[in-house]
């Protein structure tokens, strides 16, 4: 089975600018990654080359094997402002990927009644989603009388609804007050869980999430690794590329949001993806693959079977070992 | 203070009492006429009302009433070129919004078509369409044509981001479903509004035309009354004019709320 998405040697320039060069990435089913790095280092770019809006100059993007060239229900996104449609209620915003995906105009023009009743199937979907959203009251309401957090629930649900292989969170967080950021962390800690129960059944983890982040604590505490794209590196080309990509610890939702766990990590990326003056050359910190591959093998299913970061579960804390 | 709000019972008490003052400065100016000349037309008073009223609804010797063959052509103008011009402005301006081979064809042309006074333009029309109701259509529709596209254009550029269109890709629609589905719904309310403001252009481009024209409609009916000094008769054109235009002005703004009740007031 192919990867969820797979980059390889994806470059980018706008006329003599290079932002993007040698970009080459693979990631699991199942992986939550959080994608970091300085102002103007081309996370945007890449992120819409991934979405299929702006696809590479060079290279090639592939989710599940099959390559990007525009957008499709293969890649999900959740945009920093939402993104809501005004006009729908978070329901009708959640039942509107499934008919716009499973129909089309003269569909419901033409065969109305098939329509209407596959729509009321759509619409309970989509209740049942909000409801484990915990978005109840929200249901029946348009975006403009929902808050800040319940908008971006009422995305995140408008978008995994679909089952997208890919699921993008394009700074998701970053127009929330701290405590419903805190929520929301804590709802994609959940989903995670859902993966993780997954693989214990032995089916295929349902999300697959790259996470666009400016808040390190938050790609540390969120995702299963993290990645570090820079401009400044020592590898002789313009242009960022990634410069760090390593297991980040698994919290689980109750454990304590202990994020002195990772303080030595962070403070590894913040030196060798944000410092300018420190220029890293080749893989040095690019070792997600190759503990991976120490611990499991290679993954020719591309699903992640677990993890090789540290488990904070619960109150306590363990750590698995070679 | 500036924008200090104020109770319903003052804001009505307000409204009622400019409405008192205007009657009774007019009926005082109609007063003071009727001293100098009692057989004064230019400021009627409620007798000589009664008189337009019946002169008005009086069958002529065709058995027609002026105000229902007046209000038939008039209206019927107004409608039909309101109908084509709504129409051409949505689809062109929902093209020009959406397509930028559709907004490089369009934009230069209706700029230009815009700063012409569709009133000046009545001589084109007159050649191209001849005089019956297709001038009038042609001169209202393309007389709104570029505003109201405009209108629809901007809404589409503005009011639907780039991240709902992609977002909109990635749910799985097609170009068409975008178009339909996710930006003419977003702009339903700016473009309700716009026919709003179009509405008044409109008449007047239509008085003007019947003014210049017609044998028949409001216009051609305010240039031979006003001619005979009879403002009895042209005042309460002039009403029902006011009347019916705010009539339709309502009618859009409650179509909007009941239709778009996420746009708020």
């Amino acid at each position: 089975m192919p990867f969820a998405l797979k980059i390889d040697e994806v470059c980018h320039n706008f006329g003599d600018n290079q932002v993007l060069n040698h970009v080459n990435l693979k990631v699991g089913h199942g992986q939550f990654v959080a994608l970091v790095g300085p102002s103007g280092c081309g996370k945007s770019t890449l992120l819409r080359a991934i979405l299929g809006t702006h696809p590479p100059v060079g290279g090639n993007i592939y989710a599940h094997g099959t390559e990007i060239t525009r957008p499709s229900c293969d890649v999900g996104i959740v945009y920093q402002h939402y993104s809501l449609y005004d006009f729908l209620t978070a329901q009708e915003n959640v039942a509107f990927g499934p008919m716009l995906d499973q129909t089309n105009l003269w569909f419901r023009i033409f065969r109305f009644w098939d329509f209407f009743r596959m729509y009321r199937g759509w619409m309970e979907d989509a209740r049942q989603l909000l409801n484990k959203l915990d978005l109840e009251k929200a249901i029946n309401k348009f975006p403009a009388d929902l808050s800040g957090g319940m908008k971006q629930r009422v995305a995140i649900a408008q978008a995994i609804i679909m089952k997208p292989k890919v699921l993008l969170l394009d700074e998701p967080f970053g127009a929330l007050d701290e405590s419903t950021r805190e929520d929301l962390q804590v709802m994609l800690l959940q989903l995670y869980q859902e993966n993780v129960r997954a693989r214990d059944r032995g089916e295929m983890p349902p999300y697959t999430v790259v996470l666009v982040t400016h808040e390190l604590n938050e790609a540390f505490y969120i995702a299963d690794r993290v990645i570090g794209l820079s401009q400044y590196h020592g590898n002789g080309f313009p242009g960022a590329t990634i410069v760090f990509d390593q297991p980040a610890p698994v919290f689980s939702p109750t454990a304590p949001r202990n994020f002195g766990i990772f303080f030595e990590q962070k403070e590894l990326l913040r030196k060798v993806v944000f410092d300018e003056k420190y220029l890293p050359k080749g893989d040095e910190f690019v070792t997600f693959w190759n503990q991976y591959e120490k611990l499991h093998g290679i993954p020719a299913d591309g699903v992640m079977p677990k993890s090789i970061g540290t488990v904070v579960d619960g109150p306590a804390i363990t750590t698995i070992k070679e | 203070m500036i924008r200090k709000p104020i109770s319903k019972v003052r804001w009505w008490a307000f409204s009622i009492a400019a409405m008192v003052v205007v009657v009774l400065l007019y009926s005082w100016m109609s007063y003071r006429q009727k001293e100098f000349n009692p057989k004064d037309t230019t400021i009627p008073n409620a007798t000589q009302f009664l008189e337009g009223i019946e002169t008005l609804t009086k069958p002529d010797v065709n058995g027609d009433m002026w105000l229902i063959m007046d209000l038939r052509a008039t209206y019927g103008r107004h409608l039909a070129g309101m109908l084509v011009g709504v129409i051409l402005s949505l689809v062109i301006g929902l093209a020009m919004g959406c397509y930028t081979d559709a907004e490089a064809i369009f934009k230069f042309q209706l700029t230009c078509l815009s700063k012409i006074p569709p009133t000046a333009m009545i001589a084109v029309y007159f050649v191209l369409f001849g005089t019956e109701l297709n001038m009038y259509v042609a001169m209202i529709s393309l007389g709104i044509f570029p505003t109201l596209a405009m209108a629809v254009y901007q809404a589409a550029r503005k009011d639907v981001t780039h991240d709902a269109i992609y977002k909109a890709y990635t749910l799985g629609a097609s170009d068409s479903e975008v178009v339909w589905n996710v930006v003419f719904k977003q702009i339903i309310p700016r473009f309700l509004e716009a026919i709003r403001l179009t509405v008044g252009p409109a008449m007047v481009f239509l008085i003007a035309a019947e003014w210049a024209t017609a044998d028949i409609g409001f216009g051609y009916r305010l240039r031979i009354q006003s001619r005979l000094l009879n403002m009895n008769v042209v005042y309460i054109y002039l009403v029902i004019l006011a009347l019916t235009s705010y009539l339709m002005d309502w009618s859009l703004a409650y179509a909007r709320r009941k239709m778009c009740p996420w746009f708020g007031e």
